[in-house]
């Protein structure tokens, strides 16, 4: 909506980045990650972070050269129309399986690890609701919400991080290479799209104050990311062994009803008011860049009043899957294998495409339309 | 306007309060039946089924929220052939009247003969199924059918059952009488293929043809010979498990030793009894820590495997049967010291053989020590710890350091009162 204006500053930036990609190691990406590389597994965000220094080092560059412009415009602008709508059409594609599939596995948790009677359209229903809700106040409103929960979010990791290690054994992180670097290399980079977010990052260009804010920002996200999902991951390992980890299905849940602080022996209750505020933030930001694209795709300008629709589409086709726990995880495995060339390929095509183009060179004369 | 932002917010507020009481998982905790220990055994002939037995404590007996009078008693115990503890749930119910819960789960007892099953790990992984299941519980085994303990059990002064067990269980860890045996270490053992687990050995009866043996402390559960007016549970020693399977149990001071040389636990103060070197007739009482943390040194390539471990104790010695006079004589004191460490590292020795010989994989953790010397997984799993230990060469090494002889050092010479 034009109203909605004000640009968002570095803090509610940094903050939205870390909701979005952080999150995700309270699901079942740190299984699908061990499952493969066993108790390297938390090399593979620090692997991947170096390896997706490349994608947005070279996106940061071509965005350089348009002031302002999101990666719609811009997209617009280097691939012509048609092959721009194929190219947003295929990340409107994933970025819709992804929040399908995401949605699903949380309600899952939610569904098997706290309220096992409460039906899943029910749990379903309520955290779309919460979330559309949240993506139609649009995306300023999330930024400030996203850095208001941020400290508490972060602070209440760090607590049961620091009851894990009191709790853990450093040796299970031995034999330290897993089934060898090579295998660690192959079996993470695979694994890229991890940081696929960050591509779809760039659809926010615009919103965010001003050009330096939106690199340091990228850059700052990008670390803080690679630490959190790096040291959380190792803490896993601390707690259950690698060949535990790589049979649990939600290892965080695992881990918060494992814990405890002296007497009080159920933190569950506790961990889990903020790790749902997350995951509110987390599904209104998915949301908002799904109707981003969708608006774009299909011009339609109030693209915010999609929202509630894309909310109730997701539900249904989220539903469809009788058995969650196993073909929700296989095509997430999928979807996590597929998205790693695009996330590496687009922002390469991008920069040569620009650059065949001479764009770098007339950088300060041009002005898309 | 700003009244009808007030009544908004306040609408909103009712409306969320319709689902932050949990939806369909509301419960109110006056209708539940706390299970605070589920207890298995097998059914004779019947290889499918099992016997649970659930230990339902009541809150309210014996604490001050009890009104005036009421004279509920502090348990109910029920017991019954299903085909696991999940489903145990719903049976249970046509019994009692409240709705059973595993919220408080505490425990999981399985007898001895089933710890024995080569099934056993069929059934015991439900507990990592069942959402409510902490994995933090405690695993004990009892001599006879768990279903005999719990009726046997009745403590005289804890008398509210999850007060007693976590009572109990955490002063036996202290003294080193039991082990830690949490659940989750289970699995992970298990899962690992390397050591031994250490679950908590119990019962309620006593032995009836034990001897008394030379050493008080080379005891396990059920032979501690006690009379007197109290409760007939004793948690003593440890169960062996190899392979999710109990192979055999552990008394006292081999529970003590292979905490001791554990190097990822806290070993706390430990009591024991060593012979006098100065009167053979006669025990000397002493309290031992660890002095500093374990030292390894590990060989793994290149020959015959090779583990050397230094072990640091600190010793106070309690007890002077003989009377011997250690104040002012350096020597007596070299002697003593000498003949406490060649006595514990025969000891220690003689049990790090028997695991050897016998179990053919060790209690200790050590394994994970051994991990470290690996840089790949296959690597480590081409080594097979379980299958090379057995022909390590062991080699333990205790230093024994003396700290005080007690609160009053020096004692009279019984020649001089004697004379």
């Amino acid at each position: 909506m034009e109203q909605s204006k004000q640009l968002i500053g570095i803090k509610e930036y940094i903050a939205i980045v870390l909701l979005m990609v952080g999150t995700k190691v309270t699901d079942n990406t740190p299984t699908i990650l061990f499952e493969y590389i066993k108790n390297a597994g938390w090399m593979a965000p620090i692997i991947n972070g170096l390896i997706a220094i490349f994608p947005i080092y070279l996106l940061i560059k071509v965005f350089t050269i348009y002031k302002g412009k999101s990666l719609l415009e811009v997209s617009d602008h280097l691939f012509g129309k048609f092959f721009s709508f194929i190219i947003l059409f295929i990340m409107l594609v994933v970025a819709f399986g992804a929040v399908i599939v995401d949605t699903a596995i949380y309600t899952d948790i939610i569904g098997t690890m706290y309220f096992t009677k409460t039906p899943t359209i029910i749990v379903y229903g309520i955290l779309m609701l919460v979330c559309a809700y949240g993506a139609t106040r649009g995306f300023e409103q999330i930024g400030s919400v996203a850095w208001t929960v941020f400290p508490y979010l972060q602070v209440s990791l760090f607590f049961a991080l620091i009851l894990t290690i009191g709790q853990g054994n450093t040796a299970f992180i031995f034999p330290i290479l897993g089934d060898g670097a090579w295998e660690v290399v192959k079996e993470s980079s695979l694994r890229l799209s991890l940081y696929a977010d960050f591509l779809y990052l760039f659809l926010f260009y615009p919103y965010i104050k001003s050009e330096i804010v939106f690199k340091k920002g990228t850059w700052l996200a990008l670390v803080f990311i690679i630490m959190n999902l790096s040291i959380v991951m190792v803490c896993y390992i601390f707690l259950f062994d690698y060949k535990t980890i790589m049979q649990l299905n939600y290892p965080y849940h695992e881990l918060i009803r494992t814990i405890s602080l002296g007497f009080i022996i159920n933190m569950e209750a506790f961990f889990l008011p903020f790790w749902l505020i997350a995951t509110f933030v987390r599904f209104s930001i998915y949301l908002y860049i799904n109707a981003i694209l969708f608006g774009h795709l299909f011009k339609i300008k109030h693209f915010e009043y999609l929202i509630p629709s894309l909310a109730t589409l997701i539900v249904f086709l989220g539903m469809i899957p009788e058995n969650p726990t196993f073909i929700i995880f296989d095509i997430k495995e999928k979807l996590l294998l597929m998205t790693s060339p695009l996330f590496f390929l687009l922002p390469l095509l991008m920069w040569l495409v620009a650059m065949f183009k001479g764009e770098f060179k007339n950088a300060n004369k041009r002005n898309i339309r | 306007m700003l009244i009808k932002e007030i009544l908004g917010k306040f609408i909103l507020v009712l409306f969320l309060l319709l689902f932050l009481s949990g939806c369909w998982d509301q419960k109110e905790v006056e209708e539940l039946a706390f299970v605070i220990a589920i207890g298995i055994d097998k059914v004779e002939d019947k290889e499918n089924k099992v016997r649970i037995t659930y230990l339902i404590s009541n809150p309210e007996a014996g604490s001050s929220a009890q009104s005036g009078g009421s004279q509920e008693p502090p348990r109910e115990i029920i017991s019954f052939v299903a085909d696991d503890f999940i489903s145990s749930r719903n049976m249970a119910n046509s019994v009692i009247a409240k709705q059973i819960t595993y919220d408080l789960l505490r425990m999981l007892i399985v007898s001895e003969d089933f710890a024995r099953d080569e099934n056993f790990i069929r059934w015991i992984y439900d507990a990592t199924k069942s959402m409510e299941i902490e994995r933090d519980i405690k695993l004990l085994v009892t001599k006879e059918e768990s279903a005999t303990f719990f009726q046997n059990n009745k403590p005289l002064l804890e008398t509210r059952p999850h007060e007693y067990f976590e009572k109990i269980l955490a002063t036996g860890n202290e003294m080193g009488t039991i082990p830690e045996s949490q659940l989750y270490q289970f699995f992970r053992i298990t899962e690992a293929d390397a050591d031994l687990f250490l679950g908590i050995y119990g019962t309620t009866l006593k032995d009836e043809n034990i001897q008394t043996s030379d050493d008080p402390q080379q005891i396990t559960a059920g032979e501690f010979d006690f009379q007197g007016e109290s409760n007939l549970t004793q948690f003593l020693g440890s169960a062996v498990f190899k392979e999710a399977m109990m192979i055999d149990s552990l008394t006292i001071e081999e529970t003590r030793m292979a905490i001791l040389l554990n190097p990822s636990l806290k070993p706390g103060f430990f009591l024991g009894t060593i012979p006098d070197p100065f009167d053979e007739k006669y025990r000397i009482a002493f309290r031992m820590e660890n002095a500093s943390p374990l030292k390894f040194d590990l060989k793994l390539t290149g020959g015959t495997p090779s583990i050397h471990v230094t072990v640091p104790l600190l010793l106070e010695v309690l007890s002077n049967h003989s009377m011997t006079g250690y104040q002012k004589d350096e020597e007596k004191r070299n002697k003593l010291e000498q003949s406490i460490e060649d006595n514990l590292n025969k000891e220690f020795n003689d049990f790090v053989k028997k695991t050897q010989e016998e179990y053919k994989s060790e209690p200790f953790g050590w394994s994970l020590l051994a991990r470290k010397k690996f840089s790949t997984i296959s690597d480590w799993e081409n080594f097979d710890w379980m299958e090379t230990y057995s022909d390590m060469k062991i080699d333990v090494d205790v230093q024994v350091k003396l700290g005080k002889f007690g609160r009053q050092s020096d004692l009279p010479r019984i020649e001089e009162i004697r004379d």
